[in-house]
């Protein structure tokens, strides 16, 4: 007794523990089991496959036939032997199939020390694992007799169903019955030690014979009883009652102590070695990323800005340059003909007409690509879901402005005092020239060869002036042309790179005032997540103090448990019998 | 009369089959090797879990110790015994011939020349009777040899020591596919060690037959297989092997005095003690134990001393109490005289399996037509009726069903034994009887007071009925 408050403690150290956590369940488990071991009486529970002699080693262990045994009889309920001065037997009907019961007294020494002995059915499959709350229940009983029969070794699904009762209950104890008919039981029971060895089960085991003791009680033979196995049962049962408050108890305690507790102590575990709650870093991260993804995004589109818009500007300079050059082409193989003088009018027309053209088409295109480029541009901004597309556009200005009209250059007119001037300057020389010959022939000077040869001079000369004074026209109105385009060509082109670089100012702020409030945008959210990743630290940091706090007083809770089961006097008084 | 159809039908189908699958080699090599599977002997698994007593029973069967054949590094194997002159032994997939010794223990294979490569099959050829009709196979413990039993043998002897739920799984487990559930029964349950029978006691054996008999009226069972057998293995196993000198230990001990010798019966222990009350050496003793089992040796003695006296006695009836005559009687009932559409199951259910591997485009039709001989073959019809009738998911009052399951062939499918009477009944008696059972029946099968499913099962009788009539005719 002197050992019992140790393991009482301990026990009721659980049930605070597990009424601590909440855990009702347990509590009911531990009660039960506090309520089982203060009771000096030793349950036994027999289990094992069907056929394989349970009932009758029940029956052996008490040489009475309180269980019902044959061929092809199988126990149906469990049965509970125990002591009773006049032989009774009631049927205790429970709740359903699994709680039902039959109850057995006998008048006998062995029940009256305070063994109850406990028949079960067969565990076919997985029987055993659903007995529950059942007087069958491993849990409920201090030692677990598990039957096998001699005729083979143990089978794998005996194995499982040992290692299913090892870990509720920590006093197995094997019986190899019908050693009388298995001729190798021996080299069957060696076999099966080695596979309890293998399997980690320390689990005696006591080869039996229930015919040999029955037969022994038959003839009151003291050998055949020897030889039946059974003494070494009953006296190994006997050690385990009078052990059980010193060693069975603590160990049971022990056992129970440490399942318990690594129920509790599993969801803590799960919960401290948990990652740091995901979601608020999570965000803090990707706040970090869009942030720093911004900037990228803002170095590009600014780039990109530019380059076009250098780009730009130097097309539209080539383009403007290419359609004059035209026109002015168009307007020297005009003037390589036409005489300015008479077709002035039409030509000043068509010149305005055509640099109108050219104004025009220079200056769409520019607005063209300033509108692609801004599309570009937005391009960048793509993955914030804003529309971020100026809603402005440039309109095409008066452009006619810049063409002004072209001035008629001075030119001379040939007049007919000119003419008849020339033409006599020019006759002067043939008259001359023919009268002085044909004097020679005794003509006077002045006849008609010479007035003849005079007029034809004087005509030439007249063509002649005519002719170089068109071609002096013509070079005039060339020049002009040629001016006028190219004054033309300076303001346009001063007009467009002026436009260019506004659209490209415009732009900039445009796309810059974005950037920015996107920015914002995602400091706020980064701001916002940090405040909450910080929130969670603190909380998880407080959580991890509790739990570290609960798991050191289920540590303290295991050691003293640990302690029960390795007490070595226990071990001692557990040994084998000789 | 009535196999010849579905064996034809079968016949065509497997060659339509073969002609759609020309292509593929894996499946024209399982179809063929089903097709010559028609003209062999009727293929038997005996299976069962690990410790069963398979190989005792198929010594037994067999009528030698051929069983089992140590395969080095326990492997698996499936022993295959048939009947042939001269014994030998076969391995495969290798095919390489293993020298074998026959002497006075039976069967002796050299394993020593066993190639690393690794052996799935020994075909053993040993002269015997009872291999004559059917190929016997000593297979692996179960569940891991369900699948190649399901694909070698044509019927199961499934042996356990009770009969628990485990067991009913796997006999549930052998019969998947559409053509096993459609023709749900070739298999036999053989309570194989029934010696051990309430700790063997003398009446071990009749306790077993019970314990069978019990078993049978279970429907969870009966619906599983067609019949449950008690059998002692070790007991069968001795009365056929029992040699005079065994017989000449036996007849020592029976001549001692009978308490003192009881006494020393009552385990295995005490028999083999140095000091005995009987002239028969520890060496002797103990050879008797590993072949009679405790069980034997005490009904052995027994039965001599009631006077039973010379050795074939004994061992006649050794092999009677066993029940090993039962056994052979219900395999032959259940088996061999239903081989053919046993057969054609095997082969519908390969082809079942070669269709459901390889879908292409035709096999749904085949397919079909594999499900329209399945539900037209009235020996399919039979085998199902029996088993909802043992399963009782389809029951008459009590002698009626009893009367259809004897004209269905439960008993056996001779005539006689459906008509239920003595194998010399003469022609006119038989039809007598045949045409009173069709009438009958015609009149169960438009019975209102009974439900579809009965009329309907009535109407497989009368089927039957007219089958008996037209084979007399």
């Amino acid at each position: 007794m002197a050992n019992a408050p140790t393991w009482l403690t301990v026990l009721d150290e659980t049930a605070r523990v597990c009424a601590a956590h909440g855990r009702t369940d347990l509590i009911q488990w531990v009660k039960q089991k506090r309520a089982q071991l203060v009771d000096p009486k030793l349950r036994v529970l027999v289990v094992g496959e069907p056929k394989q002699g349970k009932s009758q080693l029940v029956n052996a262990l008490i040489n009475a036939p309180v269980c019902p045994v044959g061929d092809g009889l199988t126990t149906a309920i469990p049965t509970v032997v125990r002591h009773a001065e006049e032989p009774i037997s009631t049927v205790v009907e429970g709740s359903g199939r699994d709680t039902t019961y039959a109850e057995i007294g006998v008048p006998r020494g062995l029940l009256a020390d305070g063994l109850v002995l406990i028949d079960t059915p067969g565990a076919d499959g997985d029987d055993l694992r659903a007995a529950g709350n059942s007087v069958a229940a491993p849990a409920r009983a201090d030692v677990v007799i598990m039957v096998t029969d001699a005729t083979r070794e143990l089978s794998v699904t005996e194995v499982n169903l040992l290692l299913h009762v090892v870990r509720s209950h920590p006093q197995v104890v094997v019986a190899l019955t019908k050693t009388d008919i298995a001729p190798h039981w021996r080299l069957v029971a060696e076999r099966n030690r080695q596979h309890l060895a293998s399997a980690g089960i320390a689990a005696p085991l006591v080869p039996v014979s229930a015919t040999l003791r029955l037969a022994a009680a038959r003839t009151n033979d003291k050998a055949i009883n020897a030889e039946s196995g059974f003494p070494d049962l009953v006296a190994r049962l006997k050690q385990y009652l009078t052990a059980k408050n010193d060693v069975l108890a603590p160990s049971a305690v022990g056992v129970l102590t440490a399942t318990v507790i690594e129920q509790l102590a599993a969801p803590l575990r799960a919960e401290l070695s948990a990652k740091d709650s995901e979601e608020p870093m999570a965000r803090l991260y990707e706040a970090q990323r869009t942030l720093d993804e911004l900037r990228r995004c803002s170095t590009r589109w600014q780039n990109t800005l530019n380059d076009e818009m250098t780009d730009l500007m130097s097309d539209i300079e080539y383009d403007l340059r290419e359609r004059t050059r035209q026109i002015m082409r168009k307007v020297d193989d005009a003037f390589d003909a036409a005489d300015p003088l008479r077709t002035w009018e039409d030509y000043q027309q068509w010149l305005e007409t055509s640099l109108t053209e050219v104004a025009e088409s220079n200056f769409a295109w520019l607005l063209q690509r300033c509108d692609w480029i801004s599309g570009r541009v937005a391009d960048h901004f793509v993955r914030y879901e804003a529309d971020v597309v100026p809603e402005w556009r440039v309109n095409m200005p008066d452009l006619t402005r810049h063409i002004g009209t072209i001035d008629q250059p001075n030119i001379e007119r040939f007049s007919a005092v000119q003419k008849v001037f020339t033409g006599l300057r020019g006759s002067y020389g043939g008259l001359l020239m023919f009268g002085l010959a044909t004097t020679l022939a005794g003509m006077p000077l002045i006849n008609p060869i010479s007035l003849g040869a005079g007029a034809l001079f004087g005509g030439k000369t007249i063509r002649d002036e005519g002719k170089s004074l068109l071609r002096r026209r013509q070079a005039l109105a060339k020049t002009a042309s040629q001016r006028h385009i190219d004054d033309f060509f300076l303001r346009l082109n001063k007009e467009c790179k002026d436009t260019a670089r506004w659209v490209q100012r415009i732009l900039r702020d445009h796309y810059t005032s974005v950037t920015e409030q996107l920015h914002d945008a995602i400091v706020h959210s980064l701001r916002n997540a940090k405040q909450a990743a910080d929130a969670d630290a603190a909380e998880r940091n407080k959580r991890q103090m509790e739990l570290q706090q609960q798991m050191r007083r289920l540590a303290t809770l295991y050691e003293q448990a640990r302690e029960l089961t390795v007490r070595p006097e226990g071990h001692a008084v557990l040994e084998p019998v000789a | 009369m009535r196999d010849a159809p579905l064996s034809e039908s079968v016949w065509t189908l497997l060659n339509d089959a073969l002609e759609l699958y020309r292509d593929s080699r894996p499946a024209t090599d399982r179809l063929r090797h089903h097709m010559n599977r028609f003209g062999e002997p009727l293929r038997i698994a005996v299976a069962g879990p690990w410790q069963s007593g398979k190989s005792t029973l198929v010594n037994a069967l067999v009528g030698d110790e051929v069983a089992p054949i140590e395969a080095p590094g326990g492997q698996a194997v499936f022993a295959w015994y048939q009947d042939g002159t001269e014994p030998h032994a076969v391995a495969y997939p290798a095919g390489a011939e293993l020298p074998v010794t026959r002497s006075t223990q039976g069967l002796r294979v050299d394993v020593g020349r066993w190639d690393p490569a690794p052996v799935n099959d020994l075909v053993v050829t040993w002269p015997s009777r009872a291999l004559r009709h059917a190929t016997v196979i000593d297979t692996p413990p179960v569940p891991s040899a369900c699948d190649k039993i399901l694909r070698d043998a044509d019927a199961v002897l499934y042996l356990t020591r009770d009969g628990r739920g485990t067991d009913l799984h796997v006999l549930e487990w052998l019969q998947d596919g559409m053509v096993a559930k459609a023709a749900p029964v070739n298999a036999l349950m053989v309570l194989s060690r029934a010696d051990e029978t309430g700790g063997g006691r003398i009446d071990a054996l009749l306790a077993a037959r019970q314990v069978a008999r019990r078993h049978q009226r279970d429907p969870r069972i009966s619906g599983l297989c067609l019949g449950v057998v008690a059998v002692g293995g070790l007991v069968a196993l001795a009365g056929r092997v029992l040699t005079d000198t065994d017989f000449a230990a036996l007849a020592a001990l029976a001549g001692a005095p009978r308490t003192e010798v009881e006494n020393h019966l009552l385990s295995t222990d005490r028999f083999t003690v140095a000091e005995f009350p009987a002239p028969v050496s520890v060496e002797v003793r103990r050879a008797l134990l590993d072949r009679l089992g405790i069980f034997g040796v005490r009904l052995a003695t027994t039965l001599i001393r009631t006077g039973t006296d010379t050795r074939a006695k004994l061992a006649a009836e050794l092999v009677r109490r066993s029940g090993l005559a039962e056994l052979r009687e219900a395999v032959s009932r259940c088996f061999i005289d239903r081989r053919d559409a046993l057969r054609a199951r095997s082969a519908l259910a390969a082809l079942e399996s070669v269709v459901l591997a390889e879908p292409r485009p035709g096999s749904d039709a085949l397919l079909a037509e594999l499900e329209r001989v399945l539900a037209g073959a009235h020996d399919f019809r039979e085998l199902r009726l029996l088993a909802s009738l043992q399963g009782q998911r389809v029951a008459f009052e009590k002698e009626l069903t009893g009367e259809a399951r004897r004209l269905i062939g439960e008993n056996g499918t001779g005539l006689a034994a459906r008509l239920g009477v003595d194998q010399r009944a003469t022609a006119s008696e038989l039809w007598r009887l045949s045409s009173a059972a069709l009438g009958r029946w015609q009149e169960h099968s438009e019975d209102p007071l009974f439900d579809a499913d009965q009329r309907r099962a009535a109407e497989v009788v009368v089927r039957t009925c007219e089958g008996l009539l037209y084979s007399l005719s």
